[in-house]
């Protein structure tokens, strides 16, 4: 079996995204343009996205899905709980070196 | 079967109104949502948040279920009375879009389920072909396994829709390729692991996310570690070389005189080992030694008098 450590080469495009998230292209473009993901150009037909981008953007569909949100709200909704895990983590590690006392 | 109490699930009255329960499910689905919640129950309270309010926001399944339930406690024993569901039309599917049978508890397929397997049996119609869904699952794994690459073993808990309808915890024994220098968060792919497609459609692909167990030295961060190295308040002050541990084995540090508690020390590129590996950042933690025999105590005695030191000096005067 063929395991595959998701990569951040951007080789899919727009319709391949499409159809493996199952989701319509304007789903798509709508998080293209909130800034979800890092694709060049204003041509939708020449934007490549990677796996780790359709990663994110399954993310933010479901959460559209289930919490009743628009693109932006879930992009932003997204890029918050980064942030909050990040925090989480550094927090989790400055705790431990002052329970050392 | 258990009875389930969805108002206790919702956590409202069993007089709440249409738009309490509204609001009661909106509240919980964005606490427990498992895309938010790390939690390893979130998933299950989510589904359990979702059925209660499939139920007690659609007047028909609610009033169905309130005639029912009226003598029951929830987790106790039931079995539906035959005919209880006569004068009650149950119309379509479930109010969250994507959501599969082995999605919803045993109470709820018996109860609501017939209705749920025709709208799900009208969607899916043999001459239509399409790709399954893609799973995802988060495997907890070894610092080390990440240092050399390893093959391992995992178990994944995937419920599944036995052949009586009913909802079975399948336990799926799956042999993992762990790839040197995996990250945290970062995703492995096992192709066709998925959901089984439909029709002549493929199956959709398994996503698993990494994630650590705590290691009894090393704190990750990406491709970074953080080590705590304790050092004696001599070795700290005037400087010296101590043995440091890295994934590739020992090495020398040279610890600059001077150096406060604390202090970070960068050792590049060994960090977690990869084609661009990350860096280990040593944190220096100042040790005392404890005042547990007269030697100590008299050396102690000796620094205090001797060393004209008040760390206390800025706070305000007089201190």
């Amino acid at each position: 079996m063929n395991d595959d450590l998701l990569k951040d080469q951007e080789t899919l495009t727009l319709r391949e995204v499409c159809e493996h998230c199952s989701l319509d292209q304007e789903a798509v473009v709508a998080y293209v343009q909130e800034g979800l993901v890092d694709v060049k150009g204003n041509n939708s037909g020449s934007w490549r996205f990677s796996e780790i981008h359709m990663i994110h953007i399954q993310k933010a569909s479901r959460l559209e899905r289930d919490l009743r949100l628009n693109p932006a709200g879930s992009v932003l909704v997204l890029e918050l709980m980064n942030e909050i895990d990040r925090l989480k983590k550094q927090l989790k590690f400055l705790q431990r070196q002052d329970n050392k006392d | 079967m258990e009875y389930k109490d969805y108002y206790t699930v919702l956590g409202v009255e069993k007089t709440a109104t249409a738009e309490e329960i509204k609001r009661a499910y909106r509240k919980l689905a964005r606490q427990y949502h498992p895309d938010l919640n790390k939690d390893k129950k979130a998933e299950e309270n989510f589904k359990e948040i979702g059925e209660a309010n499939d139920v007690l926001s659609d007047p028909e399944k609610r009033a169905a279920y309130d005639q029912l339930g009226q003598n029951y406690q929830a987790g106790q024993d039931f079995t539906p009375p035959p005919g209880w569901d006569q004068g009650f039309e149950f119309t379509g599917g479930p109010a969250g879009g994507n959501a599969q049978p082995e999605d919803f508890s045993d109470f709820f397929s018996d109860l609501f389920g017939k209705a749920q397997h025709q709208h799900q049996s009208e969607q899916r119609q043999p001459n239509f072909d399409a790709r399954g869904q893609d799973h995802h699952a988060r495997i907890v794994i070894n610092l080390d396994d990440s240092f050399t690459g390893e093959k391992r073993q995992i178990t994944l808990k995937m419920p599944e829709l036995g052949p009586d309808g009913h909802v079975v915890l399948k336990h799926r024994k799956l042999d993992v390729s762990i790839p040197k220098g995996v990250r945290e968060g970062q995703h492995i792919r096992l192709k066709k692991q998925g959901a089984p497609g439909y029709g002549q459609g493929e199956p959709g692909d398994l996503f698993l996310e990494i994630e650590f167990r705590p290691h009894k030295l090393y704190h990750p961060e990406g491709a970074d570690l953080y080590l705590d190295l304790p050092i004696t308040p001599w070795e700290a002050m005037l400087g010296s070389k101590v043995k440091v541990p890295t994934p590739a084995g020992v090495v020398d540090l040279n610890i600059p005189a001077n150096s406060g508690q604390g202090r970070k020390m960068r050792l590049k590129g060994r960090g977690i080992p990869a084609k661009t590996p990350g860096d280990l950042f040593v944190v220096l933690q100042i040790v005392l030694p404890p005042a547990d025999s007269e030697k100590a105590k008299e050396l102690y005695k000796t620094m205090a008098k001797e060393l004209d030191f008040n760390p206390r000096s800025h706070l305000a005067n007089g201190l």
